[in-house]
């Protein structure tokens, strides 16, 4: 009975910690930064978004070590760059995401040719769409309503986690089999929104 | 399984981080020169950049707002893209100034030099250039970047990529008046079919041996 008061107090700790910031914000806060190099700015993203890509790195197996030192330079990158974000093109959120992503990449490679930093900012250039479109929203609307829970949870551990299929089986105890088939005819359900 | 959701999953695994060194850079340019392709990325992207605003949140402890700042260089600060940048040429230079091999006549090849499993490298063809029937032991992965090439599935054009396993067997060669530039990736041994299809066979073969 305690103990469960204790977790409960613990959760809404958590709740009230946690800090929420819609994309407007996120677009205030980087406007800021690359207009006036507003450091006060800086700090309230920073306090937003490092817990999450540190969570994030730490969800893909690297170390505490690597997890903050990347979590550092992923948010240097924002500093550095946040002029070439266009809130036309992306949502916040997913610019950074792909900044932390890339940033993982980075870190596996093998061979260090020239301009690695470069990578960054591969995402402005080929998103030659914008992210409010009509046809990419309505996309995006469309496959998160038509996954269900268990599919959207097989898509975040497998693509965003990067767990591989045998430790998702072992983790939700179903077979290797259906993890298999389960992520085929998930992919296959989102595909039928992407043509 | 057909091209479409082959092509797909590449994009996807492209977006999850899950792809080498090799298959990144294409990926990379296919979303640099096919809008459709960057499209679809997006989308994923989207999806997954979603979980991170839900992920049970973990504070660093050794890093602060301060020294993200100080450990930005003025280079990094004045950053501005050129206006010819691909994720292409930014690695390996233009295009037009690489040291080609000539592998045959009419056709020249260039190895981007990565330690990866993949085989990554840029195929030239001049016009009319030809490649002998052939099928992959592996999957072989094309990206036009300019020019055009066909074969008898049709034409593919810049941007477009194609897709090969062992099922296909196919004799592609350049059909724009000024040739065709690819980026290739090979996941193992093409083999040959026809005329001289065993002396080529027998010079993979050896040439395995020096890999």
């Amino acid at each position: 009975m305690f103990l469960l008061l204790y977790h409960y107090i613990i959760v809404l700790k958590f709740k009230i910690n946690k800090i929420i910031m819609d994309n407007e914000k996120l677009i205030d806060l980087a406007t800021k930064i690359s207009t006036n190099r507003d450091e006060r700015a800086f700090s309230e993203l920073f306090d937003f978004l490092a817990p999450k890509i540190n969570a994030y790195y730490l969800k893909n197996n690297l170390s505490f070590e690597q997890s903050e030192e990347l979590t550092q330079e992923v948010l240097s990158t924002i500093w550095a760059k946040t002029n070439l974000f266009d809130p036309e093109r992306s949502k916040f959120i997913t610019w950074v995401y792909t900044i932390a992503r890339n940033k993982k990449i980075d870190l596996h490679r093998k061979t260090k040719i020239k301009k690695v930093e470069d990578e960054d900012i591969r995402h402005f250039l080929y998103q030659n769409n914008k992210i409010n479109d009509y046809e990419i929203g309505l996309s995006i609307d469309k496959i998160k309503k038509e996954l269900d829970e268990n599919q959207k949870k097989l898509l975040k551990m497998s693509f965003f986690e990067q767990k591989s299929h045998k430790k998702i089986a072992e983790e939700l105890e179903i077979p290797l089999g259906t993890v298999k088939s389960r992520i085929r005819s998930t992919l296959n359900k989102m595909q039928k929104f992407l043509s | 399984m057909n091209t479409a959701a082959q092509k797909n999953e590449l994009i996807f695994d492209y977006s999850s981080g899950n792809l080498g060194e090799a298959k990144s850079l294409f990926v990379s340019m296919y979303l640099f020169l096919n809008s459709v392709a960057a499209k679809k990325a997006s989308i994923f992207d989207n999806i997954l950049a979603d979980n991170l605003a839900d992920l049970d949140e973990v504070a660093p402890k050794k890093i602060n707002y301060k020294d993200c700042i100080t450990a930005t260089s003025k280079e990094n600060l004045e950053f501005k893209i050129s206006k010819n940048y691909t994720p292409l040429t930014n690695l390996i230079g233009s295009i037009d100034k690489l040291k080609w091999k000539s592998i045959y006549k009419g056709f020249r090849e260039f190895n981007i030099p990565f330690h990866d499993d993949d085989t990554i490298k840029l195929i030239k063809m001049d016009p009319g250039t030809s490649v002998p029937l052939h099928s992959h032991n592996g999957k072989e992965y094309i990206l036009v970047i300019n020019g055009s090439f066909c074969d008898e599935y049709g034409e593919y054009k810049k941007g477009d990529m194609q897709i090969n396993d062992q099922k296909i067997k196919h004799n592609p060669s350049a059909c724009d008046t000024n040739g065709c530039v690819c980026l290739s990736i090979t996941e193992s041994d093409v083999i040959f079919f026809g005329k001289f299809a065993s002396i080529l066979n027998l010079f993979t073969f050896i040439k395995s041996f020096f890999k």
